[in-house]
């Protein structure tokens, strides 16, 4: 942190601004791995209200996976340049 | 998704400290109405598919209750292994 006042001023309101961003960002990875992972692992006919131990399994799976190909795409992402 | 952040903030000053709740607030409420919506949305479109009278059968009724509570406690076991693949705990396979 910047020991001057007012670059500390500046330096606060961008990282508030980040911060928000990271959040929304989370809740919207979660949002769409939530969704996504229910259209794959779970049948549509809802025979019962209870997660049966195939769903169980699928759903653990399904968010180790989406959580693997977000690091990878990630890193894809943070090592390419932008096109010019 | 909870408070539980700010721990990391401990050492900005209370002002900070408290925007910082009231955006982490903001985003949650935002949250939750955007996830009643779609689960309505969801829950409809899988379990209603005639119009023949304007009252849902019993059918369609429990359904839908089904089709909820089954979302809900999906939504909770996700949200279980992404904390812990946050944390960097490994899982079993």
């Amino acid at each position: 942190m910047a020991t001057n006042n007012v670059a500390n001023n500046i330096g606060k309101e961008q990282i508030l601004e980040i911060a928000k961003s990271e959040m929304e960002y989370r809740v919207e990875l979660f949002n769409r791995l939530t969704k996504i992972c229910f259209d794959k692992c779970i049948e549509k006919r809802y025979k019962e209200s209870e997660l049966n131990m195939g769903e169980n399994s699928c759903i653990d799976r399904c968010v180790s996976k989406y959580w693997q190909a977000t690091n990878l795409v990630g890193q894809l992402l943070g090592s390419s340049r932008p096109p010019m | 998704m909870d408070k539980s952040m700010l721990g990391d903030l401990g050492s900005l000053p209370e002002e900070d400290q408290m925007r910082m709740s009231a955006m982490i607030d903001q985003i949650q409420i935002r949250d939750s109405l955007r996830m009643y919506n779609s689960l309505v949305e969801k829950c409809f479109t899988d379990c209603v598919d005639s119009f023949k009278r304007k009252s849902l059968d019993k059918q369609e009724e429990t359904c839908i209750k089904r089709c909820a509570e089954k979302f809900l406690k999906h939504s909770m076991r996700v949200g279980m292994r992404f904390a812990e693949l946050n944390q960097g705990a490994p899982t079993p396979d």
